[in-house]
């Protein structure tokens, strides 16, 4: 899968899970660039990653989750 | 040796002489030595312990390392977690075990009174072992690599700063600290002893004397109407901050005046619009630790109950730091109450978010005024569960305060006028750092008269105001 489709299937996510239809995601952002980026959301975000690219992350892989770009290899690396 | 007693004050300008001496590749060993040397005057035999902890920490974390599976790996962490758990839990948790048991013989006439051996809680121990627990997970999620000196390791686990009561630090951030060659830098240094100053204020001025009023109002429940139990419990709260709070700062400020940076404790809790808010303000270091080693892997595993999961998550992190404050069951319902205060604003989130910022809640003055209120009457209504001596005596305060509640409160005229002086000071610098961090600045204004008019002001307030001879802080209980 292209970067870019990963890139364009984790937006609709993040609008989803952050109640926001115009928000844009880009590889530097992390949880202090987006309203409601905290603890509890973060879990549910990775759920609906997970269901939507139809993969398992591990717990290893959540803590080199430092921002949108981490998430995107991460991803890639198990596609 | 506490840090407001007469030997620490002796001690640490000493220490600090000592170590800007020594050359800078031998700091570390002189921080160790300095720790060894202060934990060992609290009890000697306590030292052993931390050396006990060290000394597993350092080789299983070593074993983590070079070991090829990852089952390996999560092996040896394991096996350290639960080692260096022992010792907590049999300190922490005899006396209760042991009451339990009586009680239970006692209740079936079947109790044979021995002389009781009674033992002290090796005061810091949560404190080292959970920066060891951390550590370990750490190196076994492979965030940082072993340390291959004990010694560095030691005086991560021993820095006579943070020993008795945390900050909870991070090998991440002191282990690199202690590594490099800090040269003496005088506007640091100034900075480390502000910090001490105003740490000794909230705790000489704020909480030791508020303490007086709660003391006489909670250590005689029954006497105390429901009006006295109010301003006590509110009172409490405060204490509580001021004292913890306190203490911290002159922690942070220790470590600072040595050159070393330790992450904050409390940021203005009492400025919090939510109780979520609160608890990222108030012991953060537990907090964050709790949120990491506790909550995130939880929460990851219930992930496929959604929100379900994160309540459930939420709940058994609280009920864990509960039972950290103690093995009682105030401790307990005490720790649960939070869990169910985060709970219901976690499964709120959403549609309060939305609420909020429809009508620019969180700009109007009145919001922000009766949030802050709102979470300060609920964090004080948990803190009585904390407080009170048992379950039976929290929940007589309860009916005491729905049955009395107005009546004419317990005075003790100087006490109260004292506080009040103490926390207005406390509250007014709190809200200008919270609402006006760049203006009417006074520990850090760029006139040097208003600087130094302020430092002897305190100076001022600490010995006019101060309450002497009360040396322990509350949180070395746990």
């Amino acid at each position: 899968m292209e970067e870019k489709v990963i890139i364009a299937k984790l937006e609709r996510i993040f609008r989803e899970v952050f109640s926001n239809e115009s928000l844009i995601i880009t590889r530097g952002m992390s949880a202090n660039d987006v309203e409601g980026w905290n603890s509890l959301n973060h879990m549910i975000l990775v759920s609906e990653i997970e269901k939507a690219f139809a993969i398992r992350f591990k717990l290893k892989d959540l803590n080199k989750m430092h921002n949108v770009g981490d998430m995107i290899d991460i991803i890639v690396s198990k596609l | 040796m506490g840090f407001n007693s007469l030997n620490f004050l002796l001690f640490f300008p000493l220490l600090a002489v000592v170590y800007y001496i020594t050359p800078a590749k031998f700091r570390w060993l002189t921080l160790l030595v300095a720790s060894y040397f202060f934990y060992i005057n609290i009890k000697p035999v306590f030292a052993l312990l931390v050396a006990g902890v060290t000394l597993s920490t350092f080789i299983f974390t070593r074993l983590i390392d070079n070991a090829n599976t990852e089952s390996g790996k999560r092996t040896y962490m394991v096996i350290n977690i639960l080692l260096i758990l022992l010792p907590l839990f049999f300190f922490k948790y005899f006396t209760s075990i042991n009451n339990g048991i009586f009680a239970l013989l006692e209740s079936h006439n079947i109790r044979w009174p021995l002389p009781e051996i009674k033992l002290l809680l090796p005061v810091g121990i949560s404190f080292y072992t959970f920066m060891a627990i951390g550590y370990t997970v750490d190196v076994c999620n492979e965030s940082i690599k072993s340390e291959k000196n004990i010694g560095i390791l030691a005086l991560f686990l021993s820095f006579f700063p943070l020993i008795l009561s945390g900050p909870i630090e991070r090998a991440k951030n002191m282990l690199p600290q202690f590594k490099t060659s800090l040269k003496l830098d005088f506007t640091i240094v100034k900075q480390g002893m502000k910090m001490m100053l105003w740490g000794y204020f909230m705790k000489l001025v704020v909480a030791d004397r508020i303490g007086i009023y709660v003391d006489a109002v909670y250590g005689n429940i029954s006497q105390h109407n429901g009006t006295s139990l109010i301003v006590a419990s509110f009172l409490y709260s405060i204490q509580l901050y001021a004292d913890f709070g306190g203490y911290s700062l002159i922690a942070i400020g220790t470590a600072k005046i040595l050159g070393i940076n330790v992450m904050q404790n409390f940021k203005r809790p009492f400025f919090s619009i939510s109780m979520s808010e609160f608890w990222r303000r108030w012991h953060i270091s537990l907090i964050s630790w709790l949120t990491d080693y506790v909550y995130t892997p939880l929460s990851f595993s219930f992930r496929r109950f959604k929100i379900w999961g994160i309540v459930l998550a939420i709940m058994i992190t609280f009920f864990l730091s509960g039972i950290w404050h103690g093995a009682t069951l105030t401790f307990i319902v005490w720790g649960l109450i939070q869990g169910l205060f985060l709970s219901i604003e976690a499964l709120t989130n959403k549609k309060r978010t939305l609420f909020e910022s429809k009508y620019s809640l969180n700009r109007r003055i009145w919001f922000i005024v009766l949030s802050c209120s709102f979470t300060f009457l609920l964090f004080s209504a948990s803190l009585v569960f904390s407080r009170a001596k048992d379950l039976s005596d929290a929940l007589l305060i309860y009916s005491k305060i729905f049955s009395s509640m107005l009546q004419m409160p317990y005075r003790d005229g100087y006490t109260m006028l004292y506080s009040f002086i103490g926390f207005g000071i406390l509250f007014l610098k709190e809200f200008m750092d919270e609402y006006y961090p760049d203006k009417f600045l006074l520990f850090e204004n760029k006139n040097i008269i208003i600087r130094w008019l302020t430092y002897y002001f305190v100076i001022f307030l600490i010995l006019y105001l101060g309450v002497f001879g009360q040396e322990k802080f509350i949180y070395f209980q746990f």
